[in-house]
């Protein structure tokens, strides 16, 4: 009946590094099941081509000049960031690579 | 165990020569003070949009021009998504349904064998930041990220150690001579992933990906041991998993890592943020003329003149060197290679500066050779003159003179020496007569130390002989 298992519900939430209960998995199943539908009704829109749409706006991109730079102090950063150790950035140990 | 086939292919990450980012306009500088080159876009604050560096896309056409690729003239971008401190956006910006260049191949010689080892394609993103990691922490620099990247994915057509390392060398040198990417795996603005399998039969096996070796000859021991790990498992009836390992230099093994995320779960899709960006042709015949010229290329000019493959070699690795000789083809190489790699390297190496930074010209090095080859200067006097070569702009007659080097080539006066040595050396012209080959070189020894070694020792021992015959 749901269009998600709980399994699948997991899985988008770990790659979202997101913690869920049961319950909200229960309530996720149901409101991602919803998008998805909303999908299928975009998907069943017959279009002439194949070429994806990626921009409403048909212009083409104007390149950045290689030269002109621009850098923001770091106590500014600093603002918006956590945690902070000399001129670093802090997070929690990152496994792996 | 020998009839196992050994396939591989590799992933090669290089950082381009830009002067800014390849998404936002900080500058592309790392390794000094950490969190200097970053801005709003690198930290990707709301409301901040990206953008394309104009070169970065150049270097890209660049090298799929130097890389025999197709180019894609449609440039499109895509998000790669995935939660990783290293990436505050939460995807990369990479290029993966339509890379800017495919179906390429370099080619390779080992043993003499030529191949052509093919190239899946090349595409265009960006570096995350560079993190340490301590017990409890990691700590996060951002200048590294958002520099320009190039992917270089193979086809699997390497079938051996030594085929993968001179792929890896031959692709440094193209991507060093075209001037995309200093290439320095010791930086790490070179890196490499490798994909390794074995099988028996034509079926290519499971493969494993070894990421991050730190250098090439590190790559040709890291499929060394881990071809020799697949072959163990499978002999002991054990299956290969497709995981990805590291190389462990001083055990000299790969060692299985944590799984990421793969395949489907990047959730690839368009990067809205930037539309489209068409290339014209007359765009890639620029770029296409602003290519030096390949090492290849000055290799066999270097072999046609008579430099030796050894020095040839020597002159393709250090690239300054190289450009130094490019319009001097007509002079003789052989005696402009010897000075360039010996005594100028040496000087080089002492003083640490490049030979652009000195005062060696072309128009000097070409009027040396040229003395040289017409005897009219020693080597001696070459090594006598070297440094104000190399200092100032004095031509070099007037070094000569300032030093009050005398060059004898001058017959008559060699002559009076000449007679004066088989004079004063009876017993040496007689241990001559006798057969005696150390007489000979025992009197040119004498004839150049009057000389102060600046009499010309060809002419020396011609006229010597000829002295000794009468």
């Amino acid at each position: 009946m749901n269009k998600l298992t709980k399994e699948e519900v997991r899985h988008v939430a770990h790659l979202a590094r997101i913690k869920v209960t049961d319950e909200e998995i229960e309530k996720y199943q149901i409101d991602l099941g919803k998008l998805l539908e909303d999908v299928d009704k975009i998907n069943d829109i017959e279009v002439e081509t194949d070429e994806l749409l990626v921009t409403p706006v048909d212009q083409e991109a104007i390149l950045r000049n290689d030269q002109e730079t621009r850098s923001v102090n770091f106590d500014e950063i600093k603002k918006n960031v956590p945690a902070v150790t000399g001129n670093f950035v802090e997070v929690p140990v990152m496994i792996g690579e | 165990m020998n009839d196992y086939k050994t396939t591989v292919g590799i992933e090669v990450h290089c950082e381009l020569k830009t002067n800014a980012k390849m998404f936002s306009n900080s500058l592309n500088n790392y390794g000094g003070v950490a969190n200097v080159n970053i801005n709003e876009i690198d930290f990707a604050l709301p409301g901040t949009l990206p953008t394309i560096n104009q070169y970065g896309v150049e270097l890209g056409i660049k090298a799929a021009l130097v890389l025999n690729c197709t180019i894609n003239k449609k440039v499109v971008f895509d998000r790669k998504n995935y939660f990783y401190p290293d990436l505050p956006k939460g995807y990369q910006i990479t290029q993966a349904r339509n890379p800017i260049g495919v179906n390429g191949y370099v080619e390779i010689e080992v043993d003499g064998k030529k191949k052509k080892i093919g190239i899946h394609d090349i595409h265009l993103e960006e570096d995350t930041c560079k993190s340490t990691h301590a017990d409890t922490k990691s700590y996060l620099d951002f200048n590294r990220n958002g520099v320009p990247l190039l992917e270089i994915v193979s086809e699997a057509d390497m079938n051996s150690p030594e085929e993968a390392m001179a792929y890896l060398e031959k692709l440094k040198e193209l991507l060093l001579y075209a001037n995309i990417s200093d290439c320095k795996m010791e930086e790490g603005s070179m890196r490499c992933d490798v994909n390794v399998s074995v099988s028996k039969t034509d079926k290519l096996g499971t493969r494993t990906e070894t990421k991050n070796i730190g250098s090439i000859s590190s790559v040709g021991r890291a499929i060394t041991s881990e071809a020799a790990r697949q072959i163990q498992e499978l002999e002991q009836e054990n299956e290969i998993h497709e995981e990805t390992r590291r190389f462990d230099e001083k055990q000299e093994r790969t060692i299985l890592m944590r799984v990421k995320e793969t395949g489907n779960d990047y959730r690839y899709f368009p990067e809205p943020d930037l539309p489209p960006y068409y290339i014209d042709e007359t765009y890639i015949d620029e770029v296409r003329k602003t290519i030096d010229v390949m090492p290849d290329k000055r290799r066999s000019i270097y072999l046609e003149k008579g430099i030796s493959l050894v020095n040839a070699n020597k002159l393709i690795q250090n690239k300054p060197l190289s450009d130094f000789l490019l319009g001097l083809e007509d002079i003789d190489l052989v005696i402009a290679s010897n000075l360039l790699l010996g005594d100028i390297s040496s000087y080089l190496n002492k003083t640490e500066k490049k030979i652009t930074e000195t005062s060696l010209t072309q128009a000097k090095l070409r009027e040396v050779v040229m003395l040289l080859k017409e005897n009219k200067i020693t080597n001696k006097v070459f090594k006598d003159i070297l440094v104000d070569l190399m200092e100032t702009d004095l031509g070099i007659s007037e070094i000569i003179e300032k030093k009050g080097i005398k060059t004898i080539s001058d017959e008559s006066a060699l002559l009076d020496v000449i007679t004066k040595v088989i004079e004063a050396n009876p017993e040496s012209v007689k241990d001559y007569h006798e057969g005696k080959d150390r007489a000979i070189k025992y009197l040119m020894g004498q004839i150049m130390k009057e000389t102060k070694g600046q009499a010309n020792p060809a002419l020396v021992n011609q006229l010597l002989q000829q002295e000794l015959a009468k």
